[in-house]
């Protein structure tokens, strides 16, 4: 990777004073910023502040990645799009990159519009010191994690649902990984997503505003304070938990840090997706079967107003797709012959 | 216990001796075959000069020399399609065919060398020979028929197209893809000059293992060339059967279990097997074809079936019940266009396809009945 070392302009220098004035940042740390490269995996609800966070702060290369178009739902808590963006349906790191120009010109956004998938994720991620998960699906997560690892690239997970959230900071080499705390995602149904649960636009700003701050703290070379925990909050219930995760470094047979093996790189790990030939839908199976509760499944569609289900399947539509579940997880979704499509409404309404 | 009924894809279980033979062959004498080799080499040799030996007594045909061991069914199919079609033929084929026929023919009609006419089958799922007749051109060349339909499992008159075909002066190719190992088939009877089935359906082989039997009047050209263990010093493929077709190391582990499947047809008897399949087929078919909903596809003469049963159901896909059946049931059966869209277009199943449940030697009434139970809950009735 080519490393820059630009020194700070004048106009810099005013730009960010107030960050810099800060003990910990300086010239220095600001210097730091402008020269570095980050890859933003999801220019959604989180990926949309800390793209907007990050870019006020300085830091000089930003790629965005993201699949999706601009909708109007998006809008209650996805900080960088307008009405007009989503009456235009402009793909959101496009509309992202837009605004950011606005926002900042004198740092540099790559918008780039696909799916983050095993195939592209090493070259979107080769050139960046940091990797940020701006994401809502845990398979990403994982592959995320393997990608980070293989590469000695630290990364910063954050999620949220209702009005909790969590974050932690993974340095390959030095912190514990995603698989050594979470061993395996929650199974898909077993707990909500934000399209089933909801999500406050005030959780996903403190979550992101952490996942930044870490971001910032990584990059401006203050590595003494770097979080080492997993820290889970509640801004509803106005709960915050450090859980003590360091110790797991080592201890845990972690297939991915301890062992190298990128399951979900290589493919081993995942869904296996195929389009089903001439039907324009996808059928979707879990490498490892798991056994829906439709009874609560039906509860998180039910602001649907179409869910149906027997003994045997489960029905429901949603953004123009038919949704068919069946008890051991997989589905047969009806209106798309994408793959990557019909994931992320996989993710969406059934689970990661 | 998974209830198979995915039979007319790959037969499972095998009978054990092919199981064994495999595993005996793969840490005995897995070497390369030579005639004039090591004993390795000789005993793997024997293997492939023993199944055709069995195989060529089993269809009666009049050579062992005549049999190439292919990749699968298609691998056979494509080798006589690509090795006996010149440009300016004629083909007449059906609209029962597998892909592994209408693909390979649809490409030769695109290039614009070839001419291709599809006779159509009547609603029960079964052509008729005058159509056939009146099809023939000066040009016809080939004749390319399935014995036996995969969706439908329909048995086609071979007996009658075989000997108008040769009447004609054309060469006729059976896909057997379905038959080979269940229906009898004598190629001293029957003038078939081309013979192409998978070892891994009906024949109780392993998967990776084909035939194909080119008889004493087909010219063709070898599509694959390469070391034959043989007469090295030849700068172009040795011309003698079977080596001309047989270019690259075969299959020998799989050919020692398609032996071994061979023999246990043999000593089981074919008629044998064949029968207790349709009886199942048929109590299969009797008592789901008044479900409600439920529609059996194809004519249910058993006396001209093999064992497959397919059947739509109203207000659930084919795909959505083949995931029902193995979420719920535990029962492996095949939805979709099971690689023949022809057939679907004209039994009106297209896109959708069908539900295919096909039996095999190691199904037993238990497993009928499992599916039976499983569709009357689904279904009601």
């Amino acid at each position: 990777m080519t490393e820059f070392n630009f020194e700070l302009t004048e106009t810099e220098k005013d730009r960010y004073s107030r960050q810099m004035r800060f003990n910990a940042i300086g010239t220095s740390g600001q210097t730091h910023l402008k020269n570095a490269r980050i890859l933003l995996c999801g220019c959604g609800a989180l990926g949309t502040v800390l793209a907007n966070t990050l870019v006020r702060a300085g830091v000089g290369f930003i790629r965005l990645v993201d699949r999706d178009f601009v909708e109007v739902s998006n809008l209650q808590r996805q900080v960088l799009f307008d009405e007009d963006d989503a009456m235009q349906g402009v793909p959101k790191s496009v509309a992202g990159a837009k605004k950011l120009g606005q926002i900042n010109s004198l740092v540099s956004v790559e918008p780039v519009v696909a799916h983050i998938d095993r195939g592209n994720i090493l070259e979107l991620a080769k050139d960046v010191h940091l990797i940020l998960d701006g994401t809502d699906n845990f398979e990403i997560r994982y592959l995320i994690n393997d990608a980070a690892i293989k590469l000695g690239i630290p990364w910063v997970y954050g999620g949220c649902i209702g009005s909790h959230g969590q974050f932690m900071t993974i340095l390959p080499g030095d912190t514990p990984c995603l698989r050594c705390v979470f061993e395996a995602a929650p199974g898909p149904g077993e707990a909500g997503t934000c399209d089933t649960a909801g999500v406050l636009g005030m959780t996903i700003n403190i979550i992101a505003s952490y996942q930044a701050t870490e971001a910032l703290k990584i990059l401006s070379g203050n590595s003494d304070a770097i979080s080492r925990d997993l820290v889970y909050l509640d801004c509803w219930e106005n709960t915050f938990r450090k859980i003590k995760i360091a110790k797991l470094k080592g201890k845990v047979d972690c297939p991915c840090c301890t062992h190298n093996r990128f399951e979900w790189l290589e493919g081993e790990q995942g869904a296996q997706t195929t389009s089903l030939c001439g039907r324009n839908a996808v059928q979707i199976a879990h490498a490892k079967p798991i056994r829906l509760d439709f009874e609560f499944l039906s509860k998180n569609l039910f602001h649907l107003g179409n869910v149906s289900f027997t003994r045997f399947l489960l029905r429901f539509s949603a953004e123009g797709c038919d949704f068919t579940v069946f008890p051991d997880g997989r589905a047969i979704i009806k209106g798309t012959d994408e793959p990557d499509r019909a994931m992320a409404l996989y993710a969406r309404y059934i689970g990661h | 216990m998974t209830i198979y009924l995915d039979n007319a894809a790959t037969t499972w279980p095998k009978p054990e001796s092919v199981y064994l033979a495999m595993d005996n062959f793969a840490r005995k004498s897995m070497a390369n075959p030579g005639r004039s080799g090591h004993h390795m080499a000789k005993a793997s040799e024997k293997i492939l000069d023993d199944t055709r030996i069995a195989l060529n007594r089993f269809f009666e045909g009049c050579s062992p020399d005549r049999w190439a061991f292919t990749l699968n069914g298609t691998d056979a199919l494509n080798m006589a399609i690509k090795g006996v079609v010149d440009p300016g033929d004629h083909i007449i084929t059906s609209d029962l065919e597998h892909n592994s026929v209408n693909r390979p023919l649809r490409a030769l009609e695109l290039s614009g060398n070839n001419s291709v006419t599809r006779i159509s089958s009547d609603e029960s799922g079964t052509v008729n020979p005058d159509a056939f007749l009146k099809a023939f051109t000066p040009q016809t060349k080939l004749v390319v028929l399935t014995h036996a339909s995969n969706v439908l499992g329909t048995v086609q008159p071979i007996e009658a197209i075989a000997h108008l075909t040769r009447s004609k002066g054309a060469l006729f190719l059976v896909d057997a893809a379905q038959t080979a190992g269940i229906l009898p088939i004598s190629l001293s009877k029957l003038p078939i000059d081309l013979l192409a089935f998978p070892g891994h359906k009906g024949l109780l082989g392993p998967t990776g293992t084909g035939n194909l039997y080119v008889g004493p009047r087909v010219k063709m050209r070898a599509w694959r060339e390469g070391g034959t263990g043989g007469d090295s010093r030849t700068e172009t493929q040795p011309r003698d059967f079977p080596y001309f077709l047989e270019g690259g190391t075969p299959n020998i582990m799989g050919i020692a279990g398609l032996l071994a499947g061979l023999k246990w047809i043999t000593e089981k008897s074919q008629n044998i097997i064949h029968q207790q399949e349709n009886d199942l087929a048929k109590r299969l078919s009797e008592s789901i074809a008044l479900l409600p909903g439920l529609r059996l596809l194809g004519h249910q003469n058993w006396d001209k079936k093999v064992a497959t049963v397919s059947f739509t159901v109203e207000g659930l896909e084919p795909y959505e019940m083949g995931n029902i059946l193995d979420s719920s049931f535990d029962i492996a059966i095949r939805p979709g266009l099971h690689c023949a869209p022809q057939i679907h277009l004209a039994q009106s199943t297209f896109p959708d396809g069908a539900i295919r449940a096909s039996l095999g030697p190691f199904n037993s009434e238990g497993d009928i009945e499992a599916l039976i139970i499983a569709l009357r809950q689904v279904l009601g009735g």
